[in-house]
């Protein structure tokens, strides 16, 4: 009888924990975990210093937000300190709400995103990426916040320009750009390996970069620059996004972002490819693997002194810094930064670099039956993209967030992210990331096309050809 | 009383088996019928959906990349089908030899490779394959081959060859295990009075071992079709699929269609077609097994 008693026990606590298994993965006050991720109910207040978040909200209860700023990121990395450094404060400001953070790493923020969008299933606020944004509008997935940042109370000091990924055909705006503000497109280089190699800056032509590659090579650098593209992605956002504004001038971008008639196919576009072609397929510059290690891998090249150059983005930048920083004082110290090289044929500005934020915090359009949860919802993304994440990301890590931060001090920072914050913002002209807009699914087909096209195994005609059908077909 | 008792344990039994019961409904049933009917629909991802008929599988049908996919599940099964249980079963044949010392151990270190996660597996063989720092680069320049090494991932036409390996390595030591315990079933006596009769190895291996373990093997080679047809994480891990689709998976093309290009519907229309498939190639390679076996007059 006690076996029966003990087996029946068992037997309804694992059915609860089935039940339990199947139900949301972040809904509870304690630290459960979902899978590979990581829930927290943030009511232990931390002093995270001079909180001045808006209180006096009407709506009292839970508020889930899910995003991928994870501890384990924000160790070095200025945007995931600010984002959980804002939320804190926010939390501690509003003892009222219960804040349920569940963060995800950034890759498995995206498979996680993707998967409770299908489901209609999305948390209250959430981070969504611009290349999502008209169709996830057209679903109905997410709010139209265009009155909200009208009316926020931060507007007059918003950079415009960051809004326009996250804007729908007809002007509407459905999120708050988040995070920092950071190139996707910088080259990383060792100061004292090119001024060897003739050169006192980096070289401003392709011609030179290959010129220089022979000199580099008997100094005994292994490669010029060092580049990763395994995960496919990175031959797009780290390098054709900038080069191909070069040849085709950033009003072809905004006519394919309008479906203003400019086309994959145009021979400007084109002559971006074959170049991007060129560069990786016939000359010497880049390392030869850059098709089977990501960057990752990529900038350990230049971080143990065997590529004299890197190209990557501001993620990259960080790791670098902090690398070099904690083991590598000289190649710290001679590091510098420059935009990608001007392609011979090329006519547009030579300066460009593709700079934005790439993620908006949203509102699930659930939330507006409850205004007053819609309005805490509001509150918490004006703040967590408001001035005190500008300034704390300024004068922390000497990035820049949506709001405009005047004149920041930078003299406490050391002299590389000094360098960093000029190049980024002030130094050079910004020009659009490719893939915060247009359809996810445009650019999954040009990615895995560019691995072929720089192996010479398909012509930039056919890549371009492949890239309008699918534009064609998704956009 | 001896029936109400009876009756209880009836309960009992039906309960406990209920369980696993409701996770394989859950976890396999539902997803699949879900898959299904979403298959038939142009779904984006979010609450709209269009009913759109069978025009996924017309576009399935036409897509170069899918097909591209199945041609490389199929590969990827012969190769490992030869790898994987063809090279367990001579291991096996080695093991049980009487001239084999440590068999224990030989089974343990077999094993062991299986028991690691795909994706590290996956990890330990882009070091392998590494242009710069992987350990076949180093061994072809020690040998003076230093004109053959190659960054290996980056070659379409040998990527899957070089993919498939991995799983080849991973998986002989998990049908090993299963072909010892059916090698282990025939009598002794058997192969004693085959020796006497003058049987060689190759014989004793061709004409007693192999018809006796039909069944047995029969199962290695459904574990291995099915396995390979899902073939995803170490892919995933060492190419993407890449360089462009040239390793590319019938399953990792599915999680791209479904979770990079947020097609989902196609995506369940992908899934469906895998499923299918594998069915297929599985009853296909049963009835031929079969229709082989039956040639050398094994039932």
């Amino acid at each position: 009888m006690k076996k029966k008693v003990v087996s029946s026990l068992l037997c309804a606590a694992m059915l609860v924990t089935m039940v339990a298994g199947c139900g949301g993965s972040g809904s509870t006050d304690t630290n459960t975990t979902p899978a590979g991720g990581d829930t927290q109910s943030a009511a232990a207040g931390t002093e995270a210093g001079g909180s001045d978040a808006a209180s006096g909200l009407a709506y009292k209860g839970d508020l889930e937000i899910m995003h991928f700023s994870t501890e384990e990121e924000s160790q070095g990395n200025g945007g995931s300190d600010g984002m959980r450094t804002v939320l804190q404060q926010w939390n501690d400001a509003n003892a009222d709400i219960n804040l349920i953070q569940t963060v995800y790493a950034n890759d498995d923020y995206k498979t996680q995103i993707a998967t409770l969008a299908a489901a209609d299933d999305l948390p209250d606020v959430f981070l969504v990426q611009g290349m999502n944004v008209r169709e996830w509008a057209k679903q109905g997935l997410i709010t139209d916040l265009t009155d909200e940042i009208k009316n926020s109370p931060y507007s007059a000091d918003y950079n415009e320009s960051y809004f326009t990924p996250f804007k729908d055909a007809d002007g509407k705006i459905y999120g708050f750009p988040v995070l920092t503000g950071g190139t996707c497109t910088v080259v990383i280089y060792d100061s004292k390996a090119w001024a060897d190699a003739g050169y006192d800056k980096f070289p401003s032509t392709w011609e030179d970069v290959e010129a220089a590659v022979p000199k580099l090579q008997e100094a005994g650098y292994k490669e010029a620059i060092a580049f990763g593209n395994s995960g496919q992605w990175q031959m797009n956002s780290c390098f054709l996004s900038t080069l191909g504004d070069r040849f085709t001038g950033p009003d072809w971008y905004q006519s394919m972002i309008n479906k203003g008639g400019a086309k994959f196919t145009d021979a400007e576009f084109v002559a971006a490819l074959a170049e991007t072609q060129r560069l990786f397929k016939d000359t010497e510059i880049f390392n030869k693997d850059f098709n089977a290690i990501s960057n990752e891998d990529a900038r350990e090249y230049y971080i143990s002194g065997d590529a004299a150059a890197f190209i990557g983005g501001n993620w990259d930048e960080s790791y670098i810094q902090a690398t070099l920083k904690e083991g590598n004082e000289e190649l710290f110290n001679n590091t510098k930064f420059a935009v990608l090289p001007q392609p011979k044929d090329a006519k547009y500005d030579e300066n460009g670099q593709n700079i934005g934020l790439g993620y908006a915090v949203a509102i699930n359009p659930k939330l507006k039956d409850d205004p007053d949860k819609f309005a805490a919802a509001v509150d918490l993304a004006e703040y967590i993209t408001g001035p005190v994440f500008s300034d704390y990301v300024a004068k922390n890590y000497g990035l820049g967030g949506l709001t405009k931060v005047a004149d920041p001090d930078l003299s406490s920072l050391d002299q590389m992210t000094q360098d960093f914050y000029n190049w980024s913002y002030v130094d050079t002209t910004p020009c659009e990331i490719y893939d915060s807009y247009l359809a996810s699914a445009v650019w999954a087909v040009v990615n895995q096309d560019l691995q072929d096209m720089v192996n010479g195994d398909k012509s930039p005609e056919d890549v371009a050809a492949d890239a309008q059908k699918a534009y064609e077909e998704n956009y | 009383m001896l029936q109400k008792s009876k009756r209880n344990k009836k309960i009992l039994v039906a309960l406990y088996l209920a369980i696993p019961l409701i996770i394989y409904v859950f976890s396999v049933f539902v997803p699949l019928v879900t898959a299904l009917f979403n298959s038939f629909y142009d779904w984006k991802g979010g609450p709209q959906k269009t009913f759109n008929g069978i025009q996924n599988y017309i576009q399935l049908f036409q897509d170069k990349t899918f097909w591209q996919s199945f041609g490389h599940n199929i590969f990827l099964v012969l190769f490992c089908l030869v790898g994987q249980v063809g090279i367990a079963f001579i291991f096996v044949l080695m093991i049980d030899s009487k001239l084999v010392k440590l068999k224990g151990v030989h089974r343990t270190f077999g094993f062991f490779p299986s028991t690691i996660s795909a994706v590290c597996v996956g990890f330990i063989w882009t070091m392998i394959y590494d242009y710069n720092r992987g350990i076949l680069n180093w061994f072809l320049n020690k040998i003076g081959q230093g004109d053959a090494t190659k960054v290996w991932l980056n070659e379409p036409g040998l990527v899957m060859l070089l993919v498939s390996i991995p799983l080849v390595w991973q998986y002989i030591g998990y049908y090993m295990v299963i072909l010892l315990s059916g090698i282990s079933a025939i009598d002794k006596e058997i192969f004693e009075s085959a020796e006497i009769d003058g049987a060689n190895a190759v014989q004793r291996a061709l004409y007693i071992v192999f018809p006796l373990i039909k069944n047995t093997l029969l199962i290695c080679i459904t574990l291995c079709i099915a396995g390979n047809m899902k073939a995803f994480d170490n892919i995933y891990v060492m190419t993407s699929g890449g360089p462009g689709t040239s390793s590319m998976v019938m399953a990792l093309y599915g999680y791209t269609v479904s979770f990079k290009q947020n097609n989902m519907g196609y995506g369940c229309c992908i899934s469906v077609a895998i499923f299918v498939l594998s069915l297929l190639v599985i009853g296909g390679s049963q009835k031929l097994f079969n229709v082989l076996l039956k040639d050398k007059g094994v039932d």
